[in-house]
């Protein structure tokens, strides 16, 4: 193992151990606004892994996040207490109840247009495994026609862009099913296995913690991969790579998949802390939003982008406290992002790799002028023969 | 002897514009075959008829009988075929060692590479190939920093550990020095045997040092074959080159 490899190992260690130390410091406020910044951190990450590695800046990852978030909300709002409360022995949403014709029947099938499609949301699992598989399946189709039709760079920028933007304006038309612009509030609490976790518990930071390191873990396996190596291949020349004979299409699609499945994850769990979800999870400001994130913790490195998201929320939240500055925040922001791509194009992330090189060069040079020794040697052995 | 490659009236057309026109041609199993011609000849459009880039309109391509016309580059590639681009082509933000594994991982499919380390025979065959485009002392660095010539060394390295049958090498001394040139001509002799090649080649010093065969295309038309001295020899080739009125 190189010490560089190693310092890239120690740092991933680092960071999940810091995660479980957290709780020690703080209320449970506080680790209630940890855990959203966690969840930001999650997202970063995945916007990381198609940015950085696949070369694709997806500016709609808002919707995976949202879809995650509305399946999770949706079997969680039927667990409500309210929902109980509606005249029916069967959960019914509350806004359906209000905004339900004079006569009509209160029952998910038929109360409103469309309820129907609430029915299933009556399992917690269903809800749990709809959160992934929903933007999977987006993503996929989405993935299989782009990359198939050899869309790339900023073209897949603007369909993507384009595509939450439609969800969004969906979300908020179909008011009788998604509660329109209000979107889901009054969420019972996940209760696994007779388990209640409370937004506001330790146990919840601990659960959105776990879910970040095994994210970040796996994140950091793949990355590893030969495949990942062969992503980063066709992301630099696609023509050149397509004529080794590797399935263009198909890696750009799985990665795309990938990130979606973490940020479709994170959308859950983000409901679970913030015990809502609306369209403002795909207003195209947040999506963009990510992106700074991960162009300031460094696009090509997952570990980088999950730290530039946690950074610059807690930053945010400190500044927001001091309240001349709360209105200039969004400036400061900006301002950040423009030094960050002028002086920094590859983010903190590429700062600590540069440390990291001018750390281990004095090994390095060792190591080379060892090599060129040697192969004085070989050169030397050859000529004799 | 089997043919390696073999086009039977291959035609591309775009519009009423016709590139190539009903080449027919046979490369020998282990042959390094030159294709000459002026700018526009269609020698560069015939390469990429062969490598899937462009649509055949007419005619076969094969190669060792298997017809792999109008197939997806990456099929074609399977199949066994190694292209070289004119403008070289490397894998920009890799280690040049990174460029070579990436062409030494097998199989089409996102799933077959989910693993991480390479066989130790894969690691062997990297180390060799690193040897052969004698780019040992700068493996570590990226392929961005590396200077025209040894970015056509790397393609060159990239394409043998891809190890296909046929080799299609499009102009592959552009733009070198002399040195860098006979280095490469080195390279390709050594290549020579293991695979077939196909080169597109301009420099005539460069093509009497590596040439077995040379077949010669004109607007698109294949207007003679043979070798070296029966090509210079010839009238037609003449003619097409240096005007009708030829050498005088």
């Amino acid at each position: 193992m190189t010490s560089r490899r190693k310092i890239q190992l120690a740092a991933y260690g680092l960071f999940i151990l810091s995660l479980f130390v957290v709780p020690y410091f703080m209320d449970d406020f506080g680790l209630n606004r940890a855990s959203k910044y966690l969840v930001y951190g999650m997202l970063g990450l995945s916007i990381a892994l198609t940015w950085g590695y696949a070369g694709v800046l997806n500016l709609g990852q808002g919707l995976f996040f949202g879809l995650g978030a509305y399946m999770m909300a949706m079997s969680l709002k039927l667990m409500s207490p309210t929902s109980l409360q509606q005249g029916s022995d069967k959960p019914i949403p509350d806004f359906m109840f209000w905004n339900a014709e004079p006569n009509a029947p209160i029952e998910l099938c038929c109360i409103s247009p469309g309820s129907y499609l609430w029915i299933p949301f009556q399992s917690l699992w269903f809800g749990v495994v709809m959160g992934i598989v929903a933007p999977v399946v987006v993503a996929g189709l989405l993935g299989a026609i782009v990359f198939k039709k050899r869309i790339s760079g900023v073209f897949v920028s603007i369909i993507t862009l384009a595509l939450v933007l439609l969800v969004r304006l969906i979300v908020i038309d179909a008011q009788p099913v998604t509660n329109g612009f209000n979107g889901l509030t009054d969420l019972g609490f996940l209760t696994i296995f007779g388990y209640e976790f409370d937004p506001y518990s330790r146990q919840m930071y601990y659960l959105v913690a776990v879910s970040l390191s095994l994210v970040l873990i796996a994140g950091r396996l793949l990355a590893d991969t030969r495949s990942s190596l062969i992503l980063q291949a066709i992301r630099d020349d696609q023509q050149r790579a397509r004529h080794l004979g590797f399935n263009v299409p198909m890696y750009q699609t799985f990665f795309f998949v990938v990130s979606a499945a973490i940020a479709g994850y994170a959308g859950m769990l983000f409901v679970l802390v913030s015990e809502f979800a609306s369209p403002t999870f795909m207003d195209l400001s947040f999506s963009v939003t990510m992106v700074v994130w991960a162009a300031v913790g460094g696009r090509s490195s997952l570990l980088g982008a999950c730290i530039g998201a946690i950074l610059i929320n807690f930053t945010e939240a400190r500044v927001s406290e001091t309240e001349t500055l709360v209105e200039a925040w969004k400036a400061i922001i900006g301002l950040i992002f423009v030094l960050v791509v002028l002086f920094l194009p590859r983010g903190l992330g590429g700062l600590a790799h540069d440390f990291v090189d001018w750390l281990t060069r004095s090994d390095r040079t060792n190591a080379k002028t060892h090599d060129a020794s040697s192969a004085n040697l070989k050169r030397e052995v050859k000529q004799d023969a | 002897m089997r043919d390696a490659l073999s086009l039977d009236g291959v035609t591309a057309k775009f519009g009423a514009f016709v590139a190539v026109d009903d080449v027919k041609m046979s490369v020998a199993d282990g042959e390094l075959r030159v294709l000459l011609g002026a700018n526009g000849a269609g020698k560069t459009t015939l390469m990429d008829m062969i490598s899937g880039r462009i649509h055949c309109s007419r005619g076969r391509v094969r190669i060792f009988d298997r017809d792999i016309t109008n197939w997806t580059e990456h099929k074609i590639a399977l199949a066994g075929v190694g292209r070289k681009f004119q403008i070289p082509s490397v894998f920009r933000n890799l280690t040049v060692q990174e460029n070579i594994e990436v062409a030494r991982c097998h199989g089409q499919s996102v799933f077959r590479n989910l693993r991480f380390a390479m066989s130790q025979s894969d690691r062997d065959r990297v180390a060799e190939i690193m040897e052969l485009i004698g780019l040992n002392d700068v493996q570590t660095q990226l392929a961005a920093h590396l200077s025209h010539g040894q970015t056509q060394w790397l393609e060159l390295g990239i394409l043998v550990a891809q190890d296909p049958k046929v080799v299609l090498l499009d102009e592959p001394t552009a733009g070198m020095t002399h040195d860098e040139t006979y280095k490469t001509a080195e390279i390709i002799k050594r290549l020579r045997g293991e695979h077939t090649i196909l080169v597109i080649e301009h420099d005539m010093s460069f093509v009497r040092e590596i040439a077995q065969v040379i077949t010669v295309l004109h607007l698109g038309k294949v207007i003679a074959e043979g070798s070296v001295s029966e090509i210079e020899s010839n009238d037609e080739v003449r003619a097409a080159y240096l005007g009708s009125a030829g050498i005088s």
